[in-house]
């Protein structure tokens, strides 16, 4: 247990904002156990985690100590595929909210042996972890193991396959608000291999919710069946689609699809699809680029966009998807026990 | 032996010889031995009141899988022919994808001695059409036919190469056997899971096109064209299918063709959650195929309804969608929910349905026809059109649980199974007040 006294005494001198923080969200948090996607998140949900957010972007550009809200809870991070920048950024964010973080190395332990993740994770749970961040390369894992031991242990959904990608989306989201304000109205382009992006689903049920006039563009064997019932606009140009946009994420081009034949060659995608300096001139004045990382510089953006400060929101997106993560921790890890 | 058993007072549905009427029916050793109205029932009788019921030919399931060889942690000859006597079925057909395939004399030999020592019911095991299920060599299709193989096919996989279909198809004259059609475009389908459109996109799992499935019977109709020998569309599931084989058809081709309760029932919008149990090949479509199917059992473009019962262990299927097992079980359940669908529905008439699963199946491959006349074999379906239950997998009688429709309530029941004049299901509790055993 840990020691409750000397914690709170660092509670209140870093974090006040937190613990007199209220909203109508709050509430839906203490019910929720899982983050799978951003599909089910209300509206409330995301307003709440956006202004904790925001609280938690304070405390981490401050150089407080952490806080320690999380402290005595274990969150495990197990990545079967490879990431950087996803797990180092959760395990920062669960490491400032004082958690203690396990990494398990899934290439050395037993699920290289053929172990399934429902009993990779029920290890998980035998060591009492309290939460796992999972990524996963098949559509629908994070939700098969919540279905399985989601009363035991609570998920957080880091990347299944082409499907849900959500902190990515929240932090996204944070990313624009923060530029923008209120997204109503505001129009929004993804652009590049639809079919295959789990961001760009989670992004896609997000966005939709809130008002904006969303537009998707890539080449047609990289636009999925009936992707207009997520009640997006579809369009086969990148022209038409980034036409008067406040925002536009690029999606990176995996390499290997030109060997699936998705696409004739990277020249040609270059031509048709690579976001540069001239095709933004048909954006929105102050539009402004995000990208999900890790960027193929010169393929799907140019190198010079990257690097454009007036117009890239890439650094920031890294920034706060930290202060994202360590809102959706603390709001799906505290406030359980005093409700049940 | 079994007693003589006088069913009384039940609606005989016999489709082959289109007869309909409540007439009381006397089994005798595995005979039928009388029929008319008010048989006597002599002592030593068993007399079963079946007033409300009907009396129907034992069924015939023309697709389903029993895993033995090789995987009775699945399925076995005793656990399948259990769940098929359950459901009506006196006689299956099994697939040969098991481990290792019925490709050859001497696995078929094996299977034949173990459906000899464990079968409720008749068992009639298919051949591989290639060898290894590898769609290249033919298997010895005449030895194979002599010793009791009763189609050839591939099931599980398609024969991908028309050149081998050609030669499969101009060989199996030889055997005097119907080659049945997995009809599937392995490139068109590869990484697929369900049914493509806007739910596969939303789940992010790669689709199924239609075209994955009416690329490969077109194609094949041709070759049917080319052969003019019999050949037997399993599993349809797109409206597009129907109409080629409707098509052929008219052209007098020799294709029959079949569809699956599952599909008869389901549509990709009521896939539930990440539930494995709704992942099958082919996969559930839309309403329009699911219609198409049912004006296609109507016009007659669809000879029967057979189950392509698919058993998997809850470890094969517990797990993410992508990597889980495809197929679902559905003997204990096809009578029922296509009861519901066709006849509650008011698109068949109770004969019409009947005909489904008994006298139009039969041709397909070739089988003699059931029937309920004098000196028939006494295989026998008795129905309760009218019954109410509730389907739980867990007192089922197949050894595994991968069905979608576990805890659905249906109406429509087979309550007691005749095979050759002795009862191999008999549900206790439906037939309670209605069985007059001898004194």
């Amino acid at each position: 247990m840990p020691n409750r006294s000397t914690q709170s005494t660092t509670e209140q001198n870093t974090i006040g904002n937190l613990f007199e923080f209220d909203h109508d969200g709050l509430p839906l948090f203490r019910r929720r156990r899982h983050l799978i996607d951003t599909q089910d998140l209300l509206k409330e949900e995301v307003d709440c985690l956006m202004e904790v957010a925001a609280l938690c972007k304070k405390n981490h550009q401050s150089e407080v100590e952490p806080l320690a809200v999380l402290s005595g809870k274990t969150i495990a991070n197990i990545f079967y595929e490879n990431s950087t920048r996803t797990r180092s950024s959760f395990e920062m964010a669960a490491r400032r909210l004082g958690a203690s973080v396990l990494n398990l190395d899934t290439k050395v332990s037993s699920v290289a042996k053929g172990e399934t993740i429902t009993d990779t994770a029920r290890q998980l749970v035998s060591m009492r972890v309290d939460a796992i961040v999972q990524r996963h390369s098949a559509s629908g894992a994070a939700a098969h193991v919540a279905t399985e031991l989601g009363d035991k242990v609570q998920i957080i959904n880091a990347g299944d396959g082409w499907h849900a990608h959500p902190t990515q989306a929240l932090l996204d989201f944070f990313t624009m608000t923060e530029i923008r304000g209120s997204l109503s109205g505001a129009r929004v382009a993804i652009v590049g291999d639809i079919l295959h992006s789990r961001v760009a689903r989670s992004n896609m049920w997000l966005l939709t919710k809130y008002g904006v006039d969303l537009n998707v563009a890539g080449p047609p064997t990289l636009v999925p069946a009936g992707l207009e019932s997520f009640g997006v606009t579809v369009h086969n140009r990148l022209e038409p689609a980034i036409e008067g946009c406040d925002f536009i994420m690029v999606l990176r081009l995996q390499m290997e699809r030109q060997k699936q034949g998705l696409i004739p060659s990277v020249g040609e995608y270059k031509k048709l699809f690579r976001l540069d300096h001239a095709r933004l001139q048909l954006a929105a004045p102050g539009v402004r680029i995000l990208h999900p990382g890790p960027v193929n510089r010169g393929i799907e953006i140019t190198d010079a966009l990257v690097d454009d400060e007036s117009k890239s929101l890439i650094d920031a997106q890294v920034a706060n998807g930290v202060a994202v993560r360590m809102a959706v921790l603390y709001l799906l890890l505290t406030g359980k026990e005093s409700v049940q | 032996m079994t007693t003589p058993y006088v069913l009384q007072g039940g609606l005989v549905l016999d489709p082959a010889s289109k007869q309909e009427s409540v007439m009381d029916l006397r089994l005798d050793g595995d005979r039928i031995v009388a029929l008319g109205g008010n048989l006597e029932v002599k002592p030593g009788d068993t007399a079963i009141d079946a007033r409300g019921l009907w009396i129907c030919p034992g069924f015939i399931d023309l697709h389903c899988h029993l895993r033995d060889l090789g995987q009775k942690d699945k399925e076995d000859i005793e656990t399948g022919t259990r769940a098929a006597a359950a459901g009506g079925y006196t006689t299956v057909v099994a697939m040969a994808n098991t481990e290792p395939p019925v490709d050859n004399a001497a696995t078929l030999s094996v299977l034949l001695n173990r459906i000899a020592d464990r079968a409720h019911i008749e068992v009639l095991p298919v051949a591989c059409v290639t060898k290894g299920m590898e769609g290249a060599e033919l298997t010895n299709m005449v030895e194979l036919a002599e010793m009791g193989a009763v189609a050839f096919s591939d099931d599980g996989l398609p024969i991908s190469n028309m050149a081998v279909l050609r030669r499969a198809l101009e060989y199996a004259r030889l055997s005097e056997r119907v080659i049945i059609s997995h009809a599937e475009d392995r490139d068109l389908c590869q990484g697929g899971i369900i049914h493509e459109g806007a739910r596969a996109t939303a789940m992010g799992l790669s689709g199924i096109p239609i075209a994955g499935e009416t690329v490969a019977i077109a194609r094949e109709i041709e070759i049917v064209r080319s052969t003019n020998s019999p050949y037997h569309f399993t599993h349809l599931s797109c409206a597009q299918s129907v109409e080629l084989v409707r098509r052929a058809k008219a052209d007098g081709l020799p294709v029959t063709a079949d569809a699956t309760p599952h599909h008869l029932t389901l549509t990709v919008d009521q896939i539930q959650g990440w539930d494995a149990n709704y992942k099958m090949k082919p996969p559930l479509r839309t309403q329009i195929d699911q219609e198409a199917l049912i004006a296609g059992l109507k016009d007659g473009t669809l000879d029967a309804i057979a189950t392509d019962h698919a058993p998997h262990t809850r470890q094969d299927k517990c797990r993410p969608l992508e990597e889980a097992s495809v197929g679902v079980i559905g003997l204990e359940t096809a009578l029922a929910l296509t009861l519901e669908r066709l006849v509650g529905a008011g698109h068949l008439r109770p004969l019409e349905f009947i005909a489904l699963f008994t006298s139009k199946a039969a041709p397909v491959l070739d089988l003699p026809q059931p029937s309920l006349q004098i000196d028939s074999t006494a295989n026998i379906a008795i129905v309760d059109p009218a019954l109410r239950w509730t389907y739980s997998t867990s007192t089922g009688q197949s050894r595994s649980h991968n069905s979608p429709f576990h805890g659905r309530l249906l109406t429509g029941k087979n309550i007691l199974t005749f095979y050759q004049g002795r009862p191999v299901f008999t549900d206790k509790q439906a037939l309670q007040n209605r069985l007059k055993e001898p004194v």
